[in-house]
């Protein structure tokens, strides 16, 4: 029975001493067992953002882009110092990123067809707004000398009469984009951030076991005593 | 060293399914009553030492305490890894489900190699021989899974050496603090409590 309590007690000391290392570990640090990839459309290009479970860079990684449906493989590159890697969009189907991290991690993100296409759609838009000018304009037989005075003088000309659609469009998107800028590094880093592990989780985990350890000792007692009967 | 789904093939993830699924039962017939909850805490302790990082080394890589974990509890090891590797994968999303056997071997394996070749010397021998015995059994440990890891990965195509280099000498700071913390932990236990070095065989 004296052995019964002090094996108890040292489960204690040994289950106690593992929760202080995690509260003193885990909440600040993490390792690198896991990968993450992180990618967004635009201007015709898709910008990914690779990195381990503890925030840090996957530096010099190889990413695959397939075409999800088809399965087919448009390019693979690699990643730089930062974890970036940056390409033109292929194709305007939906994307799948395969990144082969070292030692068996591999991670996959898939970019949804609609966002390929909204942002291979801001390069055609812009060639049609383009192209309906050049048309209009020969037929007038405007010189090139006042469309560019047109275009260089953007503000006056804006000021002097209103802006055209495509114009304005222009300007939306330069404003937009400056705006959006740190919002979009915010977004990465909060994904980066619920991917780790969180307290919840690992108390949850251990509770698991705990629950485990009760349930199958229940079992056990169960069957013992059933047999001493 | 969790390997990530989508990496191996299916006889490869088959097989070590297979092998965990043996290493599992062998490890549960010879678990007793009194031996569930050392083997919960252990699993516990494996659940959470990966998520403590080394930053030491060209990678940061984390803890394992395979060699730990095999030294206490013998075949046992495969249950107790087996849980805290379900679990992590559900909750950590480290690994996966459909690598859990493979992953679950790689980790179990070395902990039943250590504990037929050091649990007897830990347990008989002197201080220095003790201290010695479990350094090298946190150390081989993960050594071994670090190149048990380096095989399975010969599955997708790499050379077996040149992945093997990767994962061994990116452990090797992993295996000198393992071998630390399994030297300190079994004087330790020795000192305090010698019967937990005792496995059923």
């Amino acid at each position: 029975m004296k052995n019964d309590t002090c094996k108890s007690q040292i489960l204690l000391v040994l289950s106690c001493m593992f929760f202080l290392i995690c509260a003193f570990c885990i909440v600040r640090e993490a390792d690198a067992h896991k990968v993450n990839i992180f990618a967004y459309a635009e201007e015709g290009t898709v910008h990914s953002e690779s990195y381990f479970v503890d925030g840090s860079a996957c530096k010099n990684s190889r990413i695959e882009v397939f075409d999800e449906k088809a399965g087919t493989r448009f390019l693979e590159g690699k990643t730089d110092e930062d974890g970036k890697f940056s390409f033109k969009i292929p194709k305007a189907t939906s994307l799948k990123l395969v990144l082969h991290a070292s030692m068996g991690h591999q991670n996959e993100y898939t970019l949804g067809e609609d966002e390929v296409i909204e942002a291979m759609g801001d390069k055609r838009n812009q060639k049609q707004n383009k192209e309906p000018a050049k048309s209009s304009s020969q037929p007038a037989k405007i010189s090139v000398k006042t469309q560019r005075e047109n275009l260089a003088g953007n503000v006056v000309a804006s000021v002097g009469r209103s802006m055209s659609e495509s114009e304005m469009e222009d300007v939306v998107e330069i404003v937009i984009d400056r705006k959006l800028k740190p919002v979009m590094g915010i977004l990465v880093r909060l994904k980066e951030n619920s991917e780790k592990p969180s307290l919840t989780e690992i108390i949850g985990g251990i509770g698991y076991i705990v629950g485990l350890m009760g349930l199958i000792m229940y079992l056990k007692s169960r069957r013992s005593t059933r047999n001493e009967r | 060293m969790h390997i990530s789904e989508g990496v191996l093939s299916a006889p490869v993830l088959v097989a070590g399914a297979l092998l965990t699924v043996g290493g599992t039962a062998l490890g549960l017939k010879k678990m007793d009553y009194d031996d569930i909850p050392e083997v919960a805490v252990l699993s516990s302790a494996f659940f959470i030492a990966s998520l403590i990082h080394v930053p030491i080394g060209p990678s940061s890589v984390h803890l394992i305490i395979n060699g730990l974990v095999g030294l206490l509890l013998g075949w046992m090891a495969f249950p107790s890894i087996l849980v805290a590797l379900a679990l992590q994968a559900l909750l950590f999303q480290f690994g996966g489900f459909t690598t859990l056997g493979v992953n679950t071997f790689n980790m179990a394996a070395p902990a039943i190699i250590v504990y037929y070749l050091l649990n007897l010397p830990v347990r008989k021998g002197n201080h220095l021989l003790t201290v010695i015995s479990g350094f090298a059994a946190g150390a081989l440990g993960v050594g071994v899974g670090a190149l048990l890891v380096a095989l399975t990965l010969v599955s997708t195509g790499e050379s077996f050496f040149n992945v093997a280099k990767l994962t061994v000498v990116v452990h090797l700071p992993v295996m000198v603090v393992e071998g630390i913390i399994t030297a300190f932990c079994v004087t330790f236990l020795k000192r305090v409590k010698p019967e937990m070095l005792e496995v059923r065989r």
